[in-house]
């Protein structure tokens, strides 16, 4: 009986308030000694009532009158009942961990603060942070706070579990029950609040409709509570229904979601266009397309296109022939066994396929082929050259009325008569030798041209022209004469007047020229000792006839590096004969050649080939010379309009540049008599060779047929017709299409196209490119 | 006579070029995008050749030699096509199979970018991540000194002013004689500073605008951005938007007819007007943007006709001091909106900047003071004026501040600070910093372009071609095919993220200082700096 009879215990002693420690200890040793009802009169004594675990399992009951001080009941213990039989101070039941406090009156701040378990009670309203941090341990019931008036601020604050039942009783209903900014950051647990509960964070919390089993729990329980507190009498009032809410923390996920923030859609739909007109912030200056669009876009809206640029670009090999050979168009035809058509096709451009593109040119369509990009062998063009030896004569198209003259049989004025009979004009080859073909007849060794080919070359012209006059006088009355019988004269007389050098016993010496014409013809015996002043390419042919004709000591001097290159040099080289440079020549003697150091190169021969001047002395007045050749204007024109000029008498070049220069004369005319400006067209853009894919190759291969050059050529800037991008396209957006008798083309479908580029990068021949897409 | 291609002195190899493409041709299904997506056509599809030998010991066996074909990708090597690293071609590739890598070694480009005697110029930043705002820390946490406060929990007032604000004595002494008093606008202290409507494309101009309205009008967030030099569209001068709108005037006063035009119809009068003198990435130097940019859209903005070079001078034409410019210019700007409207230049950040400050001080129409530091970003500038021209911000800041506290005004004239605020990544630190240090406010461009469009600038000159109008993610274009890549709608989304991100973080710095009344502009004993010189110099604390 003893034990269930309430001690009393004072925390004041002697009129002195006991320390907190002393009060405890206190409580402490008669818990110990089986007291389980112990009434204590507080001075403000820290935590009364908490941690009374040595009572067990058993009911204990604490009632504190007086001042209870802070967190009483705090670390409170299942079993243990606290009644403050007056207001309470902080942190009333502050990390409770199960008992039940009563307060009969109000409590400060920080009600059930950190509190996992237990019930707190309060007769009246509480302070700030009431409810703040509690949260609920899942092995046990959820902590729960109940109060009958209102709370402080910041009520709720990080709750993570319990429940809390606030009653509004006597709260001003302009006021909120909970007091300003609750909840703010509540995660768990709900609250029920009769009366204005505005101003909680939505974000954390939402209102909830109080649910019958919530009405059940709470009219239950609400009746307990106010038992507890001895206010039965308020029960009728606080028991309406539509009086009370229900708030719930929000879910994690639900806080994720945020549902009650406005989109940016609607904002900008009901916001920000309703302000400020239909398209929005330039609706009303731009009729642009609105939304986006994705990064890999087809059609108009693609930042490159494709374009098949067949025929736009002329192959490296055609813009280096001074011709003008089309000779990727040639191989092509190789490829498609239209060899004959192929090898034909070169006498529309020259008279000289075999003689000149097959022997004698140095082949500049081969230096400029884009195989020597990749270190591979050039096309050879000499296999179809020679091939062109026996082909029949091309037909001519037209028969006009028009003469032209041309003065001059060398290889650039056959050109000029061959073009211009091609075209059907008359013409009239003049020269003042026996025989045509020039310098390429007269003076290139045997060993550098068979015989034959030249011959059945020569053959060829003279059937083609008919009309050549040989052996012609050529003086100023003649010349004269021959232009007012003709509608045009060319000029292609060359540069047959060696040049010789001004110092002393120059006679002694024989020009290049007058020693390779009379070593063609086996009339010349040089001896032992040659020596040949010059040593270009010429002086290298006089070298290898020199030595032909019995030499042993051939010495090539000249005044600086010498010119000398390819075969001519190999040639030269290849029978011993030996390069001096520098070597300033002061004096030619019977003996031999004195340079300007006195020493004296021992000679049965000296040679000198420094090169030819045109010998120009028929023309008269009215063409112009200019530094020993005939001045011409961009079309080959003199100054007299209807007398052009072409080859070495113009300036020195190549045979192919004689040749090309015919063919250009006999064009220009030809547009001219036909009254079309001489300009023709633009002559296409040289392709960039970059634009070739020369990895399709086998490196290694030398094509040295006529079928294997065809299919190793790059064909530039002419499609293959290989359907590679077809093929390589990802997006399967090109087609080969058909046009007319063996025409095609590759098309590009812009609907699927989404402009990569891969039909450039995979073409073998250079014909895609990739450009910006104008259409915007 | 050789045709074999010849080196030049600019031929340049892979190894020399500062960003260099990764490419693995097992993952590769050559499906194009990258190729089609590349702003520079950096990268094309390559044949290439491979060739197989087989041999034996056993000359019975024979041997073989076989050459093959395959496809790749190739990155081009020529000056004009280097890759800038953006990588598109990562983004759209579904194999993850390419991939720009930067060069480790030396930038041989860089000798060889000036070709035909042109410059280097490029958009976006200097190019620099060194950081002295990136290396100031918060020492001063009151944990029990102060109240302690909760960014999670306690409300916040991040409000700034900009404006004059009168002494007490002058602001009493006004009221009573009903006199003129200056007008404030309490604005949050993050701004999105002067970015051009031409600069910008039209999708990322709309974006930024449409986020700043709703963050104010839907999260009470008051939020403001500035125009830049390039006018402003007439639906918005007339809306009610203006008020979030800091209308800014430079030395082309493009739009500024329109404006004009505008103000008798306008709704609200704009937040204030910014006269721009100068540019931190490009201090002294002016603007061209170039004719072929000038499509129809930016013309009507400017008030132009299309397809004409709109140049900004260096300096304005019709002022020769800085008396006169701060005069002139202020007064006029007042004047058009009766005075209701607070005006302030912005300057290149400068050894010379106290002196316009000092004479701003003087004057009580001038409204604030906006410094652009050298790290502020650009659309377009010569390199060597963005990597060798300009003035740090922090320590021109804090002279200006300093000065002001002197002469006892560092309550009446605000001062804002721009230029490279978060260029590393670290905005809300950096702006914290930079208010400590005596900013009222800070702005960014760059940073919103990189947080709410996606700008794939780093500071290793990376991408850089804004100048160029082929902006990858649609920022700096006006090429529709490129900006329509950006929706306006996502920008705005993310430039509200990144005001909201920005506002927590701003609180959880100023938090722990005990601070929540007000911005702590010039709380400078909370800054600490690991680098003694540093410290002496910006007068904080030296923590090590």
């Amino acid at each position: 009986m003893k034990n269930h009879a309430f001690i009393k215990l004072s925390g004041q002693k002697d009129n002195k308030r006991i320390p907190s420690r002393v009060l405890e200890e206190m409580i402490h040793h008669h818990i110990k000694n089986g007291r389980r009802n112990i009434e204590v009169e507080g001075f403000g004594q820290h935590g009364i009532g908490g941690r009374l675990w040595d009572a067990g399992a058993d009911e204990t009951h604490i009632r504190i009158v007086g001042q209870s001080g802070q967190r009483a009941g705090s670390f409170g213990h299942f079993g243990t009942r606290i009644e403050i039989m007056g207001p309470a101070s902080d942190d009333v039941g502050w990390l409770n961990a199960g008992a039940e406090i009563i307060v009969h009156g109000n409590a400060s701040n920080g009600v059930m603060n950190g509190a996992a378990q237990g019930k707190v009670f309060i007769g009246g309203s509480i302070g700030a942070r009431g409810m703040t941090m509690t949260k609920r341990n899942p092995r046990f019931e959820p902590p729960e706070l109940w109060v009958l008036g209102s709370c402080g601020d910041y009520f709720g604050e990080f709750m993570a579990g319990g429940i809390a039942v606030i009653c509004g009783h006597t709260t001003d209903p302009k006021d909120t029950v909970l007091g300003y900014r609750p909840l703010v950051g509540m995660v768990g647990g709900k609250v029920f609040a009769r009366g204005n509960s505005d101003g909680f964070s939505e974000k954390d919390a939402k209102r909830v409709s109080v649910s019958d089993e919530d009405w059940n729990w709470l009219t239950t329980h609400l009746n307990a509570f106010l038992s507890k507190i001895h206010k039965n009498d308020l029960l009728p009032s606080l028991s309406i229904r539509s009086d009370w809410q229900l708030i719930k923390a929000r879910s994690a996920r639900e806080k994720t979601d945020s549902p009650e923030k406005s989109s940016m859609a609607w904002f900008r739909d009901q916001v920000w266009d309703r302000e400020l007109g239909r398209g929005g912030l330039i609706g009303d200056l731009e009729e642009i397309e609105r939304g986006s669009i994705p990064i890999i876009t087809r059609g108009d809206l693609r930042r490159y296109i494709p374009v098949w640029e067949q025929g736009r670009y002329m192959a490296p090999c055609q813009a280096a022939c001074p011709t003008g050979i089309p000779v990727q168009e040639r191989w092509s035809m190789v490829r498609q066994d239209n060899v004959d058509e192929a090898v034909a096709m070169g006498l529309h451009y020259t008279p000289f396929p075999a003689t000149v593109c097959g022997y004698l040119c140095p082949s500049p369509c081969m230096a400029s082929c884009t195989r020597n990009l990749k270190y591979m062998s050039p096309i050879n063009v000499k296999l179809l050259g020679k091939a062109g030896e026996n082909v029949k004569l091309p037909k001519t198209v037209k028969k006009s009325q028009k003469k032209i003259a041309v003065i001059g049989a060398g290889p650039g004025g056959i050109s000029a008569a061959w073009q211009l009979t091609l075209k059907g004009h008359t013409t009239t080859l003049f020269d003042t030798g026996s025989a045509i073909g020039g310098k390429i007849a007269a003076v290139i060794p045997g060993s550098r041209i068979p015989k034959d080919t030249l011959e059945s070359e020569l053959k060829r012209v003279k059937e083609f022209i008919p009309d050549i006059r040989l052996n012609q006088v050529m003086d100023k009355k003649e010349f004269s004469k021959i232009k007012y019988d003709y509608d045009f004269t060319i000029v292609a007389a060359g540069a047959k007047k060696p040049r010789m050098l001004p110092v002393p016993g120059i006679d002694h010496a024989v020009s290049a020229n007058e020693f390779l014409e009379l070593s063609k013809k086996d009339n010349i015996k040089p001896g032992k000792r040659v020596v040949i002043i010059g040593a270009g390419n010429v002086g290298c042919d006089v070298a290898t006839e020199a030595h032909r004709l019995g030499a042993k000591t051939i010495t090539l001097i000249d005044i600086q590096k010498p010119a000398a290159f390819g075969k001519e040099k190999e040639d030269a080289e290849g029978v011993g004969a030996t390069f001096r440079w520098p070597c300033f020549t002061k004096e030619i003697t019977k003996t031999g050649v004195v340079l300007s150091d006195d020493e004296i190169l021992k000679s049965d021969t000296v040679v000198v080939s420094i090169g030819d001047v045109p010998d120009l002395g028929f023309l008269d007045e009215s063409i112009k010379i200019d530094k020993g050749f005939i001045f011409v204007d961009a079309y080959n024109r003199t100054s007299d309009p209807r007398v052009f000029a072409i080859g070495d008498a113009v300036g020195p070049g190549l045979i192919t540049d004689a040749i090309g220069a015919g063919r250009k004369a006999a064009i220009i005319i030809d547009r001219i008599i036909e009254g079309k400006s001489p300009d023709g067209d633009t002559p296409l853009p040289k392709l960039d060779k970059t634009r070739i894919s020369l990895e399709y190759y086998n490196p290694k291969n030398r094509a040295d047929t006529l079928k294997e050059c065809g299919s190793d050529c790059a064909s530039c800037g002419k499609c293959r017709d290989c359907g590679i991008c077809v093929a390589v396209c990802p997006e399967a957006a090109i087609e080969r299409v058909e046009t007319g008798k063996d025409g095609f083309e590759y098309k590009v479908n812009p609907d699927l196209c989404i402009g990569c580029g891969f039909c450039k990068g995979a073409c073998p021949c250079g014909i895609w490119d990739l450009i910006p897409n104008p259409a915007v | 006579m050789s045709s074999n291609r010849s080196l030049e002195p600019s031929s340049l190899s892979l190894n020399d070029l500062p960003w260099q493409i990764r490419y693995n041709n097992d993952r590769c299904t050559l499906c194009g995008q990258c190729t089609a997506v590349c702003p520079v056509k950096a990268i094309e599809l390559k044949v290439f050749q491979k060739r197989i030998i087989k041999t034996s010991v056993q000359p019975e066996k024979g041997h073989t030699n076989d050459y093959d074909s395959f496809y790749g990708i190739r990155q081009k090597t020529r000056v004009e096509n280097a890759c800038i690293g953006c990588a598109m071609c990562t983004l759209v590739c579904p194999n993850d199979a390419i991939a720009p890598v930067k060069n480790p070694g030396l930038d041989r480009l860089k000798f060889h970018i000036n070709q035909n005697g042109i410059p280097r110029r490029r958009g976006g930043r200097r190019n620099s991540s060194d950081s002295i705002l990136d290396r100031i820390k918060f020492i001063r946490i009151s944990m029990l000194t102060d109240p302690a406060l909760d960014a999670g929990r306690h409300e916040f007032e991040m409000r700034t002013l900009l404006g004059r604000v009168l002494s007490p004595r002058e602001n009493m002494k006004r009221l009573k004689e009903k006199g003129w008093i200056p007008p404030v606008r309490e604005i949050y202290p993050l701004i999105i500073g002067g970015m051009s409507f031409g600069a910008l494309s039209p999708t990322m101009w709309e974006g930024l605008q449409m986020g700043v309205a709703y963050l104010n009008e839907e999260l009470s967030m008051p939020v403001r951005i500035c125009t830049g030099e390039g006018g402003c569209p007439p639906r918005l001068l007339r809306s009610r938007f203006l008020k979030y709108v800091i209308l800014q005037i430079a030395s082309g006063y493009f739009g500024w007819d329109e404006i004009i035009h505008a103000i008798p119809h306008m709704k609200e009068d704009p937040c204030a007007i910014e006269i721009k003198y100068g540019q931190g990435a490009k201090p002294g130097d002016g603007g061209l943007l170039m004719w072929h940019k000038v499509n129809k859209l930016i013309a009507a903005i400017r008030g132009v006709p299309p397809g004409v070079s709109l140049p900004s001078p260096p300096t304005h034409q019709t002022q020769y001091s800085i008396e006169e410019s701060v005069a002139k210019m202020i007064l006029s700007m007042s004047m058009a909106w009766g005075f209701r409207v607070p005006v302030y230049p912005k300057i290149s950040a400068s050894s010379t900047s106290l002196a316009v400050l000092n004479n701003l001080a003087r004057n009580d129409y001038a409204s604030g003071l906006a410094i652009d530091g050298e790290d502020g970003g650009t659309g377009a500038a010569y390199a060597v004026s963005m990597d060798h021209m300009g003035h740090p911000i922090a320590s021109c800041i804090r002279d200006n501040y300093l000065n002001l506290t002197k002469i006892g005004k560092q309550n009446e004239i605000p001062i804002f600070a721009g230029g490279g605020v978060g260029k590393n990544g670290n905005l809300s630190a950096n702006a914290a910093a930079l208010i400590m240090l005596g900013a009222s406010g800070v702005q960014i461009g760059k940073y919103a372009m990189q947080a709410a469009a996606g700008c794939v600038g780093t500071e290793e000159d990376r991408c850089n071609v804004c100048n160029l109008g082929i902006c990858p993610k649609g920022i700096t274009s006006q090429d529709p095919r490129l900006y329509r890549r950006l929706d306006p709608e996502d920008v705005a989304q993310r430039i509200v993220d990144l005001f909201v991100s920005f506002d927590t973080e701003l609180k959880k710095i100023v938090a722990p200082l005990g601070r929540s009344t007000s911005l702590p502009i010039g709380m400078s004993d909370a800054l600490g700096i690991d680098d003694y010189a540093a410290a002496e110099r910006l007068s904080i604390k030296y923590g090590v």
